[in-house]
């Protein structure tokens, strides 16, 4: 039929009961699933899809979830096409038909008005474990998505509102914890249809006709928005590189590029400048490409924007498959979180040059993880250790970066230290700021943070993994603004010897061992001979600074090969070879290097797999 | 005329009381507030009511923003925070995560404490409360000089696993409150004895600063008290839904900082269940917000945590949802070409357009103006006329950018409104499991019984119940309030016999002081309660659930693992009876109950209001069709008196308005019950 012009005000009222609906299943989905990682983690998303699967409302939650879904809706036209019958409901996880990876369970389900298909209603969550290799799945050592556990492409989870017991079957013979699979599953399923019986209200009250032209509108209001936005803004072209420290299996730097190119209300993200696809589990499904793109977007045009698929429409992103921004399959991505925070930092600073009033200096991409296969104190119960720790945002213009926080496309909080010792057999022995991390500036960075695990008891695994440790892919500063200082890891035995560590090891530590991380902090902003000398004398009474000619870390000079503007093209790269004093020997009595272990859980995952 | 209680509610813009005799009788009054001090209009308030006849104060009950305010606007105190060496930094880092995901310009939450008043201290106990690191007199002394050399208006005290053992956090307490008697000073381990260090941190820094400032202006309140003559017992509302008396309320200091919005709550529940309804909806609209409240079984949702400006405190709080949607919400097209209502407020000043002081932006207000709802001869507070033209010539503003006019403009912005207002409901009914046909929406604040109509129709609620002083209601709801104190201990041990025992143990003691309390407080034994519940979770789990205790002792606890499995159940669709439960945090909270004021009478009248009830007309365009809608006077209504929609009810506080299709009857004690039409 034509697309009637809908007023504006019964568009209004249609979308907010749109938003009510995917609001409401996400209700739905926190109240009935079983997992913590759902219900407190908020690791889910709920939305409502046009017929044609693009996104029309999206309840908020994190950032890594953005705009997923659609992909996996596309693809179940693709696939099922005139066999989507009404009361079906889809499954799918396959990183190379939408998904993200292989923990995050999308469940789908076509909503039809008179027969005809009308709408999609979704809800994907993160599972802690899809089985394969490693308890947790995830593995930045894994190099096949064979190995990333129970790989589905889209599969029909109920057919006319049956269960398909076959699929529920071999799913919970895959899974470490089939009883929270299967409630989980049946908890996305009832948030469907809950999101199924909003839209046919809407559809009631106002009429299929108008629900649709809701449906065209609120994508066109975006795209409206999101050009309005656009042309408001400077023209010009701007590029950026940042680095992986390695590919996963302590292999060389991996290469992320982005060469942007806006001109009047359209924006070309063209990522073909970074590197082929690389050996470990770091490579970035396409779904989650286009995640950090909205995300950086958003974040630096109108952070308050509400998204939908709309706002793709202006955007082209240029990447060809083969590269670990659009593996070819069966390369492994369920570590595609680091890669992916690089890609976010790296757009904001591409569009940071190309947009210099709203420039911020860069903050830490990191995303120390240590997983510590460990054993309760209290209850002597095996239980393993998932910490991560934060670092230091960039200055801005508005003032200085936050200190010790996660970044950009998550939200992860730091494990409480009462936490920590009351279930797992170590002691935190400090938590806090790390004085001459962050890049000086008008504003300054956020500090990094300095976190010691002391290991007690008995010999526990612990698998480590970071990024940035290598000095040239520190944070940078912006507009003159002073770089922060890498991230630093250590291992000190109880003999005092301390050990550097690359990135990403695994390693067996007798007691006695600390594990010790200086994560970094954030860019500077702005000249630092500007900054409010007020300030200046609040850091050094607050010990923020460190004083001194040669204050390690301070790194007052401005640096080279931050995004460039297209006058300037890009600055040649430098980057040296990781800490050389690593060794995997018996010179380090206490630390073993273990090889055949690639562990990582979450912190939750503590009970183990019931019947 | 012997006894009155009197309750007063400062709010934003104005300080509303209410005073009711033991004979049914009652005044209310209406001041503006004072926000530089607002012991001021406390005052005014007072003497307004003591002109008005109210000169033997009985009770008086208090709901003060004063910590709210302190909060948003930042706490002048300078306070010292000690640490366990290692751990001072926490201020800074708090949990690690932001508390906005894409505002990469976001302003850095407050540190409370600058880190040059963090001062480190040797000492550390392990999780299972062993000394780790001794914590040595010499120590001692050194931290209490350097922090006797920053000369703090406060010092909070926080080390880590002192809700284990608080050993080392009293030992330091005695030393600084010899060394500076004149300053509070706020162990962890007696404000919150709970665990995760952070939470615990933040509240016993945030009760530390807040003490000055609210002890100061109870000071000041009480001394004019004294000087109106008034010797009362005074109580101040708590975030719990229940009052502390004012003597003591500065050591719980962190605990007012939702004083403000629980009061409505309270009443709406006293309200319910006056009329025997077990689940009500609180619908508290005001000038710039939106509070809705659904409460069950006469009791209110409270959560062990409170939210406040980016901060947790550990303080059992109502649980109350605030919505930036409000009368002075501003109307706005964006520049998509979408019509957009709220967040933004013109808050009370200039406030909305039709004010007349110099607001030109349309608000909410201003729609109901347009509409011909709200008219010139609408009575306001504050000898406020509101302007016709300056509304419609706002509202049509918008409605340009719109192709549309005032009318049709207007009625779209009162929709919208209503669409945010009832997906709020949605989204707290849902996520709590229960159903809004099941409540009666208790609609009060200035704008609440405005909007009331359209959640009626949009959510299929039972009814909409509107009290007879709807823009009083918060400082009419303390009046009904009864002494809350709380307590609570973090265990975290497998559920056991040994434990079982600790856990009857902490019961009996903390049972003991809480009454003791209470009786000092002047609460008669009889009509003092104690109610207890633990947060449990299956042992490895990450997250608790509260099982409430049938009774406190060694019986209670031991049936606490069989409710956890049917509360776990009931939360997530399956429970496992052979796992092992922990218990980890023990909550007791101790009730002593207060008069109650009569419920007050209104004359009967016939189904037909008389005609003096009957104040005119308006010219009202909702539907877009316009039609001659009457206007009654609140005051001359009478008990069984019907109001067919459409309709509008005015009075001095606020405006009822009754759709078409709708029906307004008056019950006995003057409230509007408004069903659907046929609905019974």
């Amino acid at each position: 039929m034509n697309r009637r012009r809908l007023d504006p005000i019964t568009f209004e009222l249609i979308h907010a009961g749109l938003l009510s609906a995917a609001e409401e299943m996400g209700g739905v989905l926190k109240r009935s699933s079983y997992s913590p990682i759902i219900r407190e983690m908020e690791d889910f998303s709920c939305a409502l899809f046009r017929a044609d699967g693009d996104l029309v409302a999206q309840a908020d939650y994190i950032p890594a979830q953005l705009g997923a879904m659609s992909l996996v809706v596309k693809s179940i036209i693709e696939r099922w096409g005139e066999d989507i019958e009404p009361h079906d409901v889809f499954l799918c996880n396959h990183p190379y038909m939408g998904a993200m990876h292989t923990p995050d369970l999308n469940v789908i389900m076509p909503i039809h008005v008179g027969g005809e298909l009308f709408a999609w209603s979704g809800a994907t969550a993160h599972h802690i474990d899809v089985g394969g290799v490693n308890p947790g799945t995830e593995g930045a050592s894994l190099t096949q998505l064979y190995a990333e556990g129970l790989v589905l492409p889209p599969v029909k989870l109920y057919e006319g509102g049956q269960e398909n017991r076959n699929l529920f079957g071999i799913v919970m013979a895959n899974v470490r914890d089939p009883v929270s699979t299967a409630s989980d599953l049946r908890a996305q399923r009832a948030a469907c249809t809950l999101g199924e019986r909003r839209v046919l209200e809407l559809v009631e009250r106002y009429g299929s006709a108008r629900v649709r032209a809701a449906f065209d509108e609120a994508l066109d209001a975006v795209e409206r928005m999101t050009r309005a936005v656009l042309r408001e803004l400077p023209d010009g072209e701007a590029e950026a590189e940042g680095f992986l420290d390695d590919d996963g299996v302590g292999g060389p730097p991996t290469r992320i590029h982005a060469r942007i190119c806006k001109r009047g209300d359209r924006i070309t993200v063209d990522l073909s400048g970074s590197a082929p696809q690389i050996t470990g589990a770091l490579n970035v499904p396409w779904a989650s490409t286009r995640a950090a793109v909205v995300y950086a977007l958003r974040a630096m045009t109108d952070p308050s924007m509400t998204t939908n698929d709309g706002m793709m429409r202006p955007v082209e992103i240029v990447c060809p498959r083969g590269t670990v921004l659009n593996p070819n399959p069966p390369a492994a991505v369920s570590v595609r979180h680091n890669t992916c925070q690089r890609l976010a930092e790296v757009l904001v600073r591409a569009l940071s040059a190309l947009w210099p009033d709203r420039a911020v200096a860069s903050g830490t991409v990191t995303f120390f993880d240590v997983n510590l296969e460990s054993v309760s104190p209290r209850t002597g119960r095996p239980s393993v250790m998932m910490d991560v720790v934060g670092g230091g945002t960039g200055g801005h213009p508005l003032g200085d970066g936050l200190d010790g926080v996660d970044t950009y496309m998550s939200n992860v909080g730091l494990l409480p230290v009462e936490v920590a010792e009351s279930e797992y057999a170590v002691r935190i022995l400090r938590t806090e700021l790390v004085p001459g991390s962050q890049g000086l500036g008008r504003y300054n960075g956020g500090l990094g943070l300095r976190r010691e695990y002391l290991v007690l008891d008995r010999p526990q695994t612990a698998t480590i993994y970071g990024e940035q440790t290598n000095p040239a892919f520190r944070p940078l500063g912006a507009h003159g603004g002073g770089d922060a200082r890498e991230t630093r890891i250590s291992v000190f035995g109880p003999d005092g010897r301390r050990m550097r560590l690359p990135s990403k090891v695994t390693l067996t530590l007798q007691p006695g061992t600390v594990i010790r991380v200086e994560t970094s902090g954030g860019g500077g902003f702005g000249d630092p001979k500007e900054r409010d000398p007020e300030l200046v004398r609040a850091d050094v009474l607050d010990g923020r600074t460190i004083r001194g000619p040669t204050g390690e870390g301070t790194c007052l000079r401005g640096s080279r090969s931050r995004g460039s503007g297209s006058s300037t093209g890009a600055g040649a790269t430098r980057w040296s070879a990781p800490p050389s004093s690593w060794r995997a020997t018996g010179s380090w009595p206490w630390a073993r290097r273990a090889t055949s272990r690639a562990c990582r859980t979450s912190a939750w995952w503590t009970r183990p797999a019931r019947p | 005329m012997p006894g009155w209680m009197v309750g007063i509610d400062v709010g934003g813009t104005f300080t509303d009381g209410v005073a009711v005799a033991r004979d049914g009788s009652m005044r209310v009054a209406k001041v503006p507030s004072t926000p530089a001090d607002p012991s001021v209009g406390l005052l005014a308030c007072l003497r307004r009511l003591r002109d008005d006849g109210v000169d033997d104060v009985d009770l008086l009950f208090h709901g003060t923003t004063v910590a709210t305010n302190a909060m948003l606007t930042g706490i002048p105190t300078r306070v010292v925070l000690l640490a366990t060496e290692g751990f001072r930094d926490i201020l800074s880092y708090r949990t690690g995560s932001r508390p906005r995901l894409y505002d990469l310009r976001q302003p850095r939450p407050s540190e409370m404490v600058p880190r040059r008043d963090r001062l480190e201290v040797r000492e550390r106990l392990s999780s299972l409360g062993e000394v780790v690191v001794p914590f040595t007199d010499e120590e001692i002394r050194r931290v209490v000089d350097a922090t006797a050399a920053r000369s703090p208006e406060a010092v909070a005290v926080a080390f880590l696993f002192s809700y284990l053992d608080d050993r080392h956090e009293r030992a330091v307490g005695r030393a600084l409150r010899e060394r500076l008697p004149d300053v509070p000073v706020a162990l962890s381990s007696e404000v919150a004895r709970e665990f995760r260090e952070y939470p615990r941190t933040a509240t016993t820094v945030l009760n530390a600063a807040l003490r000055p400032v609210v002890g100061r202006y109870l000071r000041t309140a009480a001394a004019g008290l004294r000087q109106l003559g008034i010797d009362a017992p005074f109580l101040v509302m708590q975030s719990n839904g229940g009052c502390v008396p004012a003597d003591r309320a500065d050591r719980e200091a962190h605990r007012l900082v939702l004083s403000g919005p629980t009061a409505g709550v309270a009443g709406a529940l006293a309200l319910g269940a006056r009329h025997g309804l077990t689940r009500v909806i609180a619908f508290d609209m005001g000038g710039t917000s939106l509070d809705v409240c659904l409460a069950q079984d006469g009791v209110p949702p409270v959560t062990p945590v409170l939210r406040a400006n980016d901060h947790p405190i550990l303080a059992p709080t109502v649980d109350i949802v605030t919505v930036g949607a409000g009368g002075g919400s501003i109307a706005s097209v964006d520049r998509a070409g979408r019509l957009r209502v709220g967040p933004r407020s013109a808050g009370a000043d200039p406030g909305p357009a039709a004010y007349g002081r110099g607001g030109t932006e349309a608000t909410l207000t201003d729609a109901f103006v347009a509409a011909g709802v709200l008219g010139p001869d609408t009575p306001l507070a504050g000898e406020l006329a509101l302007d016709v033209d300056l509304a419609v010539e706002a509202v049509a503003r918008v409605g340009e950018g719109l192709r549309l006019d005032a009318p049709t403009t207007a009625e779209g912005i009162i929709a919208i409104a209503a669409a945010h207002a009832a997906r709020a409901l949605r989204r707290v009914s849902v996520e709590r499991g229960l159903d809004p046909r099941e409540f009666v929406l208790v609609a009060f604040g200035g704008a609440g019984p405005l909007l009331a109509g359209w959640m009626l129709e949009d959510l299929g609620l039972g009814a909409v119940l509107v009290p007879p002083l709807p823009g009083l209601f918060s400082a009419q709801g303390l009046l009904s309030t009864s002494l809350r104190i709380d307590d609570s201990q973090t265990v975290l041990s497998v559920l056991e016999p040994r434990v079982v025992r600790e856990a009857t143990g902490w019961f009996g003691r903390a049972g003991r002081r809480l009454l003791r309390q209470l009786r000092e407080d002047g609460i008669d034994p009889a009509r003092t309660r104690l109610v207890g519940s633990v947060d449990c979770r299956y042992l490895g789990q990450g997250y608790e659930l509260n099982v409430t205790l049938p009774t406190l002792d060694a019986a209670g606890l031991h049936g606490v693992a069989e409710r956890f499995h049917e509360l776990h159940l009931r939360t997530y669709g399956h429970a496992d009876p052979s796992e092992p439960v922990e218990l980890v945090t023990l909550r007791l909270s101790a009730f002593g109950d207060l008069d109650r004021p009569p419920p007050p009478e209104i004359p009967r009248g016939g189904a037909r209001p008389r005609a003096d009830a009957l104040g005119g007309e308006r010219r009202v365009r909702l539907r877009r069709t316009g039609r001659r809608v009457p206007v009654y006077r609140r005051s001359r209504l009478r008990a069984g008196n019907r109001l067919p929609g459409p309709a509008i009810v005015d009075q001095m506080d606020a405006t009822t308005l009754v759709l078409a299709g709708q029906e307004a009857t008056v019950d006995r004690a003057g409230n509007l019950w408004i069903r659907r039409e046929g609905a019974r």
